[in-house]
């Protein structure tokens, strides 16, 4: 590549008083081109696209703009060369309109007024510039995720970003809606605007970048071409082979320990039963909105149902009662471990314990002690990486958080496990270990329902998958017989009901 | 401790230097730094101010505000807030006074006023957690019907105390009553809070309420209970005050939810829950008392209190903010 | 959604709602609008109810109002100056025969009354001024005679010399004010005293009692103190104990009940006496005759009187 880079970090380092968050790295951004940043969490990423965006300014190393060597000191100054960065929380306001969005910061005035027609013009540019159909006047916060990124994209176009830093825009999005996205990434690679682009999923980088800059512990490992196989690109983001990246163990199955019998939500679904037996794991496979979230919290007595019964160990446990589907050694594992799952500014021994805090405890009192010990423990047999104990469960990465809340069932010895896309947003290191830690629950004899949308991890991780479509129970197929295909035929699939209401 | 393990990213094995150690309490004590540099200001401007009679001033006029900072530490933590202490202070007052008039012996009604708190904090309680209301409007409802209640016991007019209840004004030994109930319900918030499952739970509940839900923890029972508690400490803050002046005032203790309020996030308490110390509600009451005793003595003038003790807090805690942000 | 999103508006409507009216109103009686067959209608606007002064001014009033057979409809407005001017405007609309107001706060009451000033309704200011407005009379006791009248007793108290400490009201209120400026005015007349400290207690039994707490510890030598209220007083005489009455003199203002109290226990030197009653009656009595059409004087003075030891019995309760 001969072409100067639109923007180019040289040699940068950035360190945050004795911690070295990013030592020596190098990325070019060119024009028309994706550079696709891979690292584990921890890597650097973040730090490295703060930098980019003038959140952080780097100890030493140099910053270049179309070849002048440049400070940017501020999101502002960041934005004057024409960089926009996307960040996975986006800066939209929900309450206002798309117009007021797109030109928020910079409402075009007359008189002292908003100019609303110059505004509506100014936004409905941007929007057709990336070909996204939507009503100027709709509230943003009505949107989905996707179209709200197409909103933030299409404001960073409108003040003419050349550089444009897409911070893991897939992970909340469905298959189309990438497809959407991509589209949108490919006009834009077109039209010479240069792309950063994070994400999780490797067979995105060949799908849509053109290079690949590997981190590893803050130090810049390589740059490779995006179409380097998969294999090696884990190996350059890890520092080792993974020989497995689904380590399942069978083992033998035992006695049924979750038995859900006619499982009914009148509007969400409808005469679910399943049955996991000790030592296995169920897969819970189907489209988003299948109803797979509502029945694993139905299970875990969060949310309320209109019929059927939940049995563990073949005791029925009390509908809407999260108390006694614990005391019955049933844990939920939720579907967003930040809003459902961890109080982020406790320690992460408070997070490990909150399930044993009454049963640890001695008449009303805590035994701290004893759940300061046992979470060291826990911390220790589950590999989670932290300095202490003590610290605040959300200075960890993804995947030692998700670590905390599986711990804290490990903790109370739940027999059930129920999985809620148990590695979302969890880089690959930690997706197999979080593996690792499924088998051992069935290794000692537990049972695990999981649900996840990512269809190769149902595949890889479970005995048996059952198909949810619409609300119910669409077919289920040993792990060895099923395919993606066949499951997505069943995902698909129109359920009639068995009997008439 | 535990030794090295291939699980930790840095080494404990020596334990924290001397400066880490002086740095972790500063930093999480920003209110006791507060509390110490306005002291040794107040210990420049005016000699009055560093005797232990002046001292013991500061800790009874504390009391109240701190007894009620105490109650409402429970309810911050849990991410809730209540607007009613001051008003509830004075009905647990007012109607112990009126019950103790009707020929009650006076010591049932220092255990009454108490819990008549107890119970308009949980009918807030109640309708917060069942009701759904937010705290922020069934306790401002409950301010409202508190007040009104005690102007209807009263009739408007100061009830006086008989000497069971007056005896919470007076001094034992050299230490005046005010502060060692100050003492007593500081060191029950502090073990409630560090010790028990309840106190446990509730950072829990205010850091996360559908994480602590999920966990198993029974988010409406602790919800409901932190009310009640706060009232029950309005009320025994009530009873102090009636004992300070002998008499049970109607319009007493109006506007102290503010001083409570103030006192608790000066401690360093967050008002979106999850955070707060017994320790830091003690110190966040000191200072706030520390002050108004203070420009007293240096005869501030009535105009520039309210500026001052309006700028102080508002320093109190943009330092802890910016504590939190750099630490 | 729908019927749960209505059911919860409606709670927090209700909860506002209880809010409101226990924050609102204490009707006298339960009648509205004026002209029930020539007999005079009334209103009073009072700062507040939780102050045994303000009881007894509404007890005048409303005794002075039976007597001339006129309706007199009393509403509190719980010290809030924006609930009084509320009342006010509801006031003007309900079309009484004229309006006696105890402001909340001076300033903000020019404009409460201004709607019924242009409605051409008499309006009688009663205790405090009203700033910004053209009321008929102010019927009031004279702060500042009292003041000096304050100082005297003091000075009489403690020998004429020594050192005294002032309590100080709301600030900003005129009858801090006028009490203040009568006080500093009579104590100037006694070159062996000085006043070492003022500071406020906003009125206030409770503050009173921490701030004189604070103020014998900067003044330990203080022979006197001089409150601008009996609330404060009292706050003072209980931060004193036994020394109330006996190294230190309290003198308080207003002699309410637990005011002339005192002064019989030996606790209180004196307090200047308001009649709060006889205000009432006479704020009732200028506001019929401005419904007459009588010509007012723009200030309608109450006597004040100082209660000591000597003249107690005759003003106990």
């Amino acid at each position: 590549m001969t072409e100067r880079p639109l923007l180019e970090l040289r040699n940068v380092t950035k360190t945050f008083g004795q911690v070295t968050a990013l030592d020596g790295v190098n990325l070019p951004v060119r024009a028309g081109h994706v550079q696709v940043v891979l690292g584990e969490n921890g890597a650097g990423k973040s730090t490295l696209i703060k930098m980019i965006a003038g959140v952080h300014e780097p100890t030493s190393g140099e910053v270049y703009v179309d070849g002048e060597q440049v400070r940017i000191s501020s999101t502002a100054a960041a934005e004057a060369l024409g960089i926009s960065t996307i960040h996975q929380e986006l800066n939209l306001v929900p309450s206002m309109s798309v117009a007021e969005n797109v030109t928020l910061g910079r409402t075009p005035r007359r008189f002292g007024l908003v100019d609303r027609a110059r505004m509506r013009r100014t936004a409905k540019e941007a929007l057709e510039r990336i070909g996204l159909d939507v009503d100027l006047d709709r509230k943003v916060g009505t949107l989905g995720i996707a179209r709200q990124q197409l909103v933030e994209i299409a404001k960073a176009l409108s003040i003419d970003a050349r550089i444009v830093v897409l911070d893991e825009p897939t992970a909340a999005l469905t298959r189309t809606e990438i497809e959407d996205l991509f589209t949108v990434m490919r006009e834009l690679r077109e039209r010479g605007v240069g792309m950063v682009f994070i994400s999780h999923h490797l067979d995105e980088i060949a799908e849509i970048g053109d290079s690949v800059t590997v981190l590893r512990d803050g130090a810049f490992v390589d740059e490779v071409p995006a179409s380097t196989p998969e294999p090696e690109l884990v190996r350059l983001m890890v520092g080792r082979s993974i020989d497995q990246l689904f380590p399942r163990r069978t083992t033998a199955r035992g006695e049924p320990l979750l038995q859900v019998e006619g499982l009914t939500r009148t509007g969400h679904y409808e005469q679910i039963d399943l049955t996991v037996h000790a030592g296995e794991v169920v897969g819970l496979a189907g489209l988003v909105g299948a109803g797979r979230t509502e029945v694993l919290r139905a299970i875990a007595g969060a949310d309320p149902y209109d019929a059927g019964t939940v049995r563990v160990d073949g005791d029925v446990i009390t509908p809407h009662s999260v108390k006694d589907a614990v005391a019955a050694g049933v844990g939920l594992v939720p579907e967003d471990r930040k809003t459902q799952g961890l109080v982020l500014g406790a320690a992460v021994e408070d997070n490990l314990g909150y399930a044993t805090l009454r049963s640890s405890s001695r008449g009303v009192l805590a035994d701290r002690k004893g759940q300061h010990q046992r979470a060291e423990e826990i911390s220790e047999q589950l590999q989670i990486r932290l300095h202490d104990v003590r610290q605040p469960v959300g200075s960890l990465s993804g995947g030692n958080q998700q670590k905390v809340v599986f711990g804290r069932w490990v903790l109370a010895r739940s027999s059930v496990l129920l999985l809620d896309e148990p590695t979302r947003g969890v880089d690959v290191g930690a997706k197999v270990e979080i593996y690792e830690l499924i088998n051992r629950i069935t290794d000692a004899g537990g049972a695990v329902l999981l649900a996840s949308s990512e269809l190769p991890e149902v595949l890889g991780v479970s005995d048996r998958v059952v198909v949810m479509s619409g609300g119910r129970i669409a077919g289920e197929m040993p792990a060895s017989e099923a395919t993606q295909d066949a499951v997505m035929t069943l995902a698909a699939k129109e359920v009639e009901p068995d009997h008439v209401h | 401790m535990s030794t090295e393990t291939s699980t930790r990213s840095t080494s404990p094995a020596q334990g924290p230097t001397a400066r880490q150690r002086a740095g972790a309490l500063l930093s999480n004590n920003g209110a006791l730094v507060g509390l110490v540099v306005v002291c040794v200001a107040m210990f420049i401007a005016t000699p009055n101010f560093l005797t232990s009679r002046n001292l013991l001033n500061v800790g009874v006029q504390a009391s109240v505000v701190a007894i009620l900072g105490f109650g409402l530490t429970y309810v911050i933590i849990a991410a809730g807030i209540d607007l009613s202490v001051g008003s509830v202070a004075a009905l647990s007052a007012v109607a112990s006074g009126w019950i103790v008039a009707s020929g009650i012996p006076g010591v049932l009604g220092l255990v009454l006023g108490p819990l008549i708190g107890m119970l308009a904090g949980a009918v807030s309680g109640l309708a917060v957690a069942y009701g759904k209301l937010p705290s922020f409007i069934a306790t401002l409802a409950m301010l409202s019907i508190a007040r009104g209640l005690t102007l209807v016991i009263s009739e408007g007019r100061p009830i006086s105390m008989p000497p069971a209840i007056s005896w919470l004004g007076s001094d034992l030994g050299p230490v005046p009553v005010p502060v060692l109930v100050m003492l007593v319900m500081f060191a029950i918030t502090a073990f409630v809070l560090n010790r028990t499952v309840f106190g446990r739970s509730l950072y829990a509940l205010g850091g996360n309420a559908e994480a602590a839900r999920l966990s198993g923890l029974p988010v409406r029972k602790l919800t409901a209970a932190v009310f009640a508690l706060s009232g029950l400490f309005a009320g025994i803050a009530g009873m102090v005050l009636a004992g300070r002046l002998s008499s049970a005032q109607p319009q007493a203790a109006v506007g102290y939810e503010l001083d409570a309020i103030a006192a608790v996030v000066i401690g360093g308490a967050s008002l979106a829950g999850g955070q707060g110390r017994a320790t830091g509600t003690l110190i966040g009451a000191l200072v706030l008392a520390v002050i108004r005793n203070g420009l007293n003595l240096l005869n501030v003038s009535s105009f520039w209190q309210q500026v001052v003790i309006g700028l102080v807090i508002a320093v109190a805690v943009g330092i802890d903010v910016l504590r939190r942000r750099t630490g | 959604m729908t019927t749960s999103f209505a059911r919860r508006s409606l709670t927090v409507a209700v909860a506002a709602t209880l809010a409101l009216s226990t924050a609102g109103c204490n009707r006298g009686s339960d009648s509205g609008a004026g002209g029930e067959g020539g007999q005079p209608t009334m209103t009073l606007a009072v700062s507040t109810l939780n102050n045994p002064f303000f009881v007894q001014l509404k007890d005048g009033a409303e005794a002075a109002a039976e007597e001339a057979g006129a309706q007199l409809e009393v509403f509190d407005a719980q010290n809030d100056a924006s609930t009084q001017q509320n009342q006010l405007a509801n006031a003007s609309t309900q079309g009484v025969d004229a309006v006696l107001i105890n402001p909340v706060d001076s300033e903000a009451a020019g404009a409460a009354v201004a709607p019924v000033i242009d409605a051409d309704i008499p309006v009688i200011a009663v205790d405090r001024t009203v700033e910004g407005a053209e009321v008929t009379t102010l019927v009031s006791s004279d702060n500042v005679a009292g003041g000096v009248q304050a100082a005297d007793a003091l000075a009489a108290a403690i020998g004429e010399k020594g050192t005294v400490v002032v309590l100080q009201g709301v600030a900003g209120t005129s009858a801090s004010r006028e009490r203040g400026e009568g006080f500093t005015q009579g104590i100037e007349e006694y070159p062996d005293i000085e006043v070492v400290a003022a500071q406020p207690a906003n009125f206030d039994r409770t503050e009173a009692l921490n701030v004189t707490t604070n103020l014998l510890q900067s003044h330990p030598d203080a022979v006197g103190i001089f409150a601008e209220n009996d609330e404060m007083a009292l706050g003072a005489v209980q931060a004193l104990g036994d020394r109330a009455g006996a190294d230190v003199s309290v003198v308080g203002f207003d002699g309410t009940d637990g005011g002339l109290e005192a002064v019989e226990a030996g606790t209180l030197s004196a307090t200047v006496a308001q009649q709060p009653s006889e205000l009432g009656r006479v704020a009732v009595e200028k506001a019929l005759e401005a419904i007459d059409g009588a010509e007012l004087d723009a200030e309608t003075s109450v006597a004040v009187t100082t209660v000591d030891e000597s003249n107690v019995a005759d003003f106990a309760p």
